[in-house]
């Protein structure tokens, strides 16, 4: 098959399929791209838009972990599973969908849950993102990743909100920045010995960018004096994340639609534990927030699913800086925006 | 499908979605997932309109198409693959053009809101005054590479499309194109304008051999420094590029060395120009050099054929072949008939590609691979998957506040390529946009003035040039103020006649002011005539929609280059800088640039982190 030949140089085909991304990201992003092998897990409405994101880059291998079934609420944004695989395995039913996106991509359907995962299994992967994991698994699975040196994302979303976390523990990577120089030296076809002007100069400099595990994300002390003081004007996203993922690990499931009113009474009640516990006032999060958080809705999974595959992309081809370490996504105000929490 | 089930959203967004009937326009990259977005979220009556058939480049975002409906209509195959996501859905493709006749104003009117995912000014114009003229809301968005917006756009309320004057189209100055190149792209413009003179449409405009009339070479250009006498437009006098190569039958041999010999020691011998800069250096067909430019060949370079850098020698030889190539498929052509430049013809590009390295080695300009040319010389602005996704996500959240009628909630949005100074990365306006009041297509009564020589002027021109290619109408009646006399009736053949005709001869003068009227847009323009000779290599009219703006002109300006010729619009370009990618109308953009058309790209709001840096 092409593109999978071991070769760390691109074919004529696949220099054609990929030829606007190239002229974009440059052909040796393309290279990284193509020896990435990536593991997601969890496949719904969000992990499908991650899937087909990447999938369309060109990385070499996609492992799509899922153990639940194919539900419902699954229509509302998974488009990779047809609809009558209802109660089937989410990945194994999203596999020819996710495959036909890109031929050149290898990918596979694991049907396991990832609890079930030895550590060991990871090991294979370049880049795990992870999706609809409780945050005992997300812990667990940043840990291996930091032993094993794996870039590790996390991410959800949760109706119309929407979040990710990545932890690249230290990257390198290279970034284009525009430098003034004043240049007085002569350039063809222009006249010389000008009085020396400030000219733009784009140059490519290596940085490196420092990153700190979820845990420290989720154990932050926002009492402090510096971070108390920040609270009142901070967006609530964060402070929603924690309540719903509390709400995830508490249930073992996310609020589920048809319980509607029971769940947005559960979810105030989880507000108040969660919110005094970290000793912000509860009214951080207000209660109509509550209203948008079921299912995973479409036009959501594609922002913050958009969001999450450009970063794998920026990580995988070490080009710019990747967001450090948090992204949320407000959609009460369409505010999306970069914020690092953790020390 | 979240608005049938139970529970996802609240009752009035679930609703509004099920019983809304919404139109997209263009099923490209942006199309494609708006189109996923709206049959998932639960819309059940879409419609979705585009011209175009699937190509293998799509493939890497268009992502409800795939390999085996290449050469297909991309609304029927967009909706056969949406139905899959939710059978529930009603989806009508149409494979047509929206600015048809067949979608007036009653068409528009059927619906509950309009998405654009366009790739052309023209189609974006187009749909903004049908939206404007139906009063239904229209959702507007683009991207370009990591950039993308989102706009509504709502009669009274906001902005329109044509609300803001666009960026005009970057131009050269003909001098530094046809004499004194110092970048790249100086002589990559310079090797398109010589396929046109060999092979394409024929533009005086495009001259490519020295130019006398240079003023910074006065004093020593010209007369005597070469005996060669020249016209008045300070071209060498000599029979056109063209009849030249076709006389010596195109031999590559030939062309090469009046090209990048003769015309470069006629160059040489304008002294002034050399003062300061590095003085080209002629070459010989014979003695070409072959190592490859710069240093040895990078080691970090790919086996890709365009990837190469390559070396003058090879250069030439490519330039034989395309030349011979191009010649057969010339003259195989009608009598009038002439090749059009095309990125993705492989002589063209190969002639364009070598002919513009082979100038840069001359000036000492760093030479680039075919590749990078072909971006520069196509104008390619590349679309991805990623930046599509999100923008159509917004553009989606913007429809479920429309439908509640929540306005004030759809402030313009913009994704930024790195987060702003506030660390955000998807950007709100704070506010709504309000309407231009002097806007000449949504103010209440809309007007531009026409400066224009009204003796120089035809009929035909004012129909063409002024009001379909510079105000986007599709099919213009113009009756003159206060006469009453048709000058132009949609009615075909009813005004015929008068097409040859100069304005003056109709009684068209200074202050004249003329009704125009597009009765497919819904769309009535006020246009005050200007008497106004053209200057010399000066535009020949000139539009202004706020007369205010009209300043003296510039007369040192000799004369202009367009940068690329037309952008290729990917997908759904945000900035476009010219109107369409009909490849067709390439090499007629010389009137269109020079037009005084005050309209451009989405003007974008950008922060840079820049660090200044003295050495
Ligand atoms: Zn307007």
């Amino acid at each position: 098959m092409v593109g999978i030949d071991g070769s760390s140089e691109l074919t004529e085909d696949e220099a054609e399929l990929y030829d606007r991304q190239i002229r974009l990201w440059g052909l040796e992003s393309q290279k990284r791209l193509r020896k990435a092998r990536i593991l997601l897990i969890g496949l719904q409405g969000f992990g499908a838009e991650i899937c087909k994101n990447i999938i369309l880059a060109g990385v070499k291998a996609v492992t799509i972990l899922d153990g639940g079934v194919v539900k419902d609420e699954d229509a509302s944004s998974q488009f990779l599973a047809p609809r009558d695989q209802l109660g089937k395995n989410r990945a194994e039913a999203s596999l020819s969908r996710a495959q036909q996106l890109n031929p050149m991509v290898k990918v596979t359907a694991d049907p396991q849950d990832v609890a079930d995962k030895p550590d060991t299994f990871f090991g294979e992967f370049d880049v795990i993102c992870a999706t609809e994991c409780s945050v005992e698994q997300l812990i667990r699975i940043n840990q291996i990743c930091r032993e094993k040196s794996i870039k590790f994302f996390c991410g959800d979303v949760f109706g119309m909100f929407g979040y990710t976390f990545a932890d690249l523990q230290i990257h390198e990577y290279a970034e284009e920045v525009t430098v003034h120089k004043a240049s007085r030296s002569q350039k063809s076809g222009e006249p010389a010995a000008k009085v020396a002007k400030l000219s733009p100069v784009k140059e490519t400099r290596k940085q490196t960018a420092t990153f700190v595990p979820l845990q420290d994300v989720l154990e932050f002390d926002w009492s402090s004096e510096t971070y108390a003081k920040r609270v009142p004007k901070a967006d609530p996203s964060y402070f929603l994340m924690r309540v719903l993922l509390r709400f995830r690990s508490k249930h073992g499931h996310d609020p589920i639609p048809k319980n509607r009113e029971k769940d947005i009474e559960e979810l105030c009640k989880i507000r108040d534990e969660v919110l005094t516990k970290l000793r912000v006032p509860v009214e951080k999060v207000p209660d109509n927030l509550f209203r948008n958080v079921f299912a995973e809705v479409s036009p959501v999974c594609a922002i913050v699913g958009g969001v999450m595959a450009q970063e794998i992309i920026k990580a995988v081809s070490q080009k710019e800086s990747p967001h450090n370490n948090m992204f949320f996504f407000n959609p009460i105000k369409n505010v999306g925006f970069v914020d690092h929490i953790g020390n | 499908m979240a608005a049938s089930i139970d529970g996802v959203f609240e009752e009035i967004l679930k609703s509004s979605i099920l019983s809304a009937r919404v139109l997209v326009v263009g099923a490209g990259g942006i199309g494609c997932e708006l189109l996923k977005n709206l049959v998932l979220s639960g819309f059940e009556d879409v419609e979705i309109i585009d011209l175009d058939t699937i190509d293998v480049s799509n493939l890497n975002r268009q992502f409800l198409f795939h390999k085996q409906h290449v050469g297909k209509s991309k609304a029927a195959v967009a909706r056969e693959s949406a139905l899959t996501f939710n059978p529930n859905a009603s989806i009508k493709a149409y494979h047509d053009s929206i600015t048809s006749s067949e979608y007036g104003v009653n068409f528009f009117k059927r619906f509950s809101l309009v998405m654009n995912a366009l790739d052309n000014r023209a189609a974006r114009n187009h749909v903004n005054r049908m939206c404007l003229a139906a009063d239904v809301p229209l959702i507007e968005s683009g991207t370009a590479g990591y950039d993308g917006q989102v706009e509504l756009i709502k009669k009274g309320l906001t902005q329109c499309y044509e609300c803001q004057p666009k960026a005009a189209q970057k131009t050269f100055p003909g001098c530094t194109i046809r004499n004194t190149p110092s970048e790249p792209i100086h002589c990559i413009v310079w090797a398109k304008h010589l396929f046109n003179q060999l092979f394409g449409e024929d533009d005086p405009d495009e001259d490519v051999s020295p130019d006398t009339a240079d003023p910074e070479a006065a004093g020593d250009a010209g007369e005597d420094a070469l005996k060669i006498s020249t016209n008045e437009n300070g071209n060498v006098q000599r029979v056109s590029t063209r009849n030249w190569a076709q006389s010596c039958k195109y031999d590559p041999q030939k062309l090469f060395h009046k090209l990048f010999h003769d015309d470069i020691k006629y160059l040489l011998s304008m002294d002034n120009l050399w003062k300061k800069r590095i003085p080209p250096t002629p070459l010989f067909w014979g003695n070409l050099p072959d190592a490859v430019a710069g240093s040895s060949r990078n080691e970090k370079e790919s086996g890709l054929k365009d990837q190469k850098m390559w070396s003058i020698a090879e250069c030439a030889q490519i330039f034989a072949n395309s030349c011979r190539n191009l010649k057969n498929q010339f003259e195989s052509l009608k009598e009038d008939d002439h090749l059009v430049w095309d990125k993705d013809d492989k002589n063209a590009m190969d002639f364009v590609a070598s002919c513009a390295n082979i100038r840069a080695h001359i000036f000492s300009i760093p030479q680039k691979t075919r590749f990078d040319i072909k971006s520069m010389a196509g104008n390619i602005i590349p679309a991805i998957a990623t930046t599509n996704a999100i923008i159509a996500g917004i553009v989606v959240l913007h429809a479920f506040n429309v439908l509640k009628n929540n306005f004030e909630s759809c402030q313009t949005a913009y994704l930024r390529p790195k987060p702003t100074h506030r660390n955000q990365l998807i950007v709100p306006e704070k506010f709504l946009n309000p309407p231009n009041p002097k806007c000449y297509v949504c103010s209440p009564k809309p007007e531009v003035t026409l400066c224009v020589d009204v003796n120089s002027m035809t009929v035909k021109d004012l129909e063409e040039q002024v009001l379909k290619k510079t105000l986007n109408m599709v099919a213009p009646d113009v009756i003159l103020d206060g006469k009453g006399t048709v000058i132009i009736s949609s009615e075909e053949g009813e005004t015929s006649e008068n097409n040859p005709k100069k304005l003056g001869e109709l009684g068209i003068a200074d202050g004249s002011i003329l009704k125009v009227d597009d009765f497919l847009q819904n769309y009535e323009l006020s246009v005050t005539i200007i008497q106004r000779l053209v200057p010399k290599d000066g535009p020949d009219f000139e539009v202004v929609a706020d007369p205010s703006q009209l300043k003296p002109k510039d007369d040192d300006k000799v004369e202009s280059s367009t940068a690329n010729g037309e952008p290729d619009q990917d997908d759904d370009i945000l900035q476009v800088v010219e109107e369409d990618d009909d490849s067709s109308q390439q090499f007629d953009s010389k009137k269109r640039k020079t037009d005084g058309e005050t309209e451009g790209g989405i003007s974008k709001k950008r922060r840079t982190e820049d660090v200044i840096v003295v050495i």
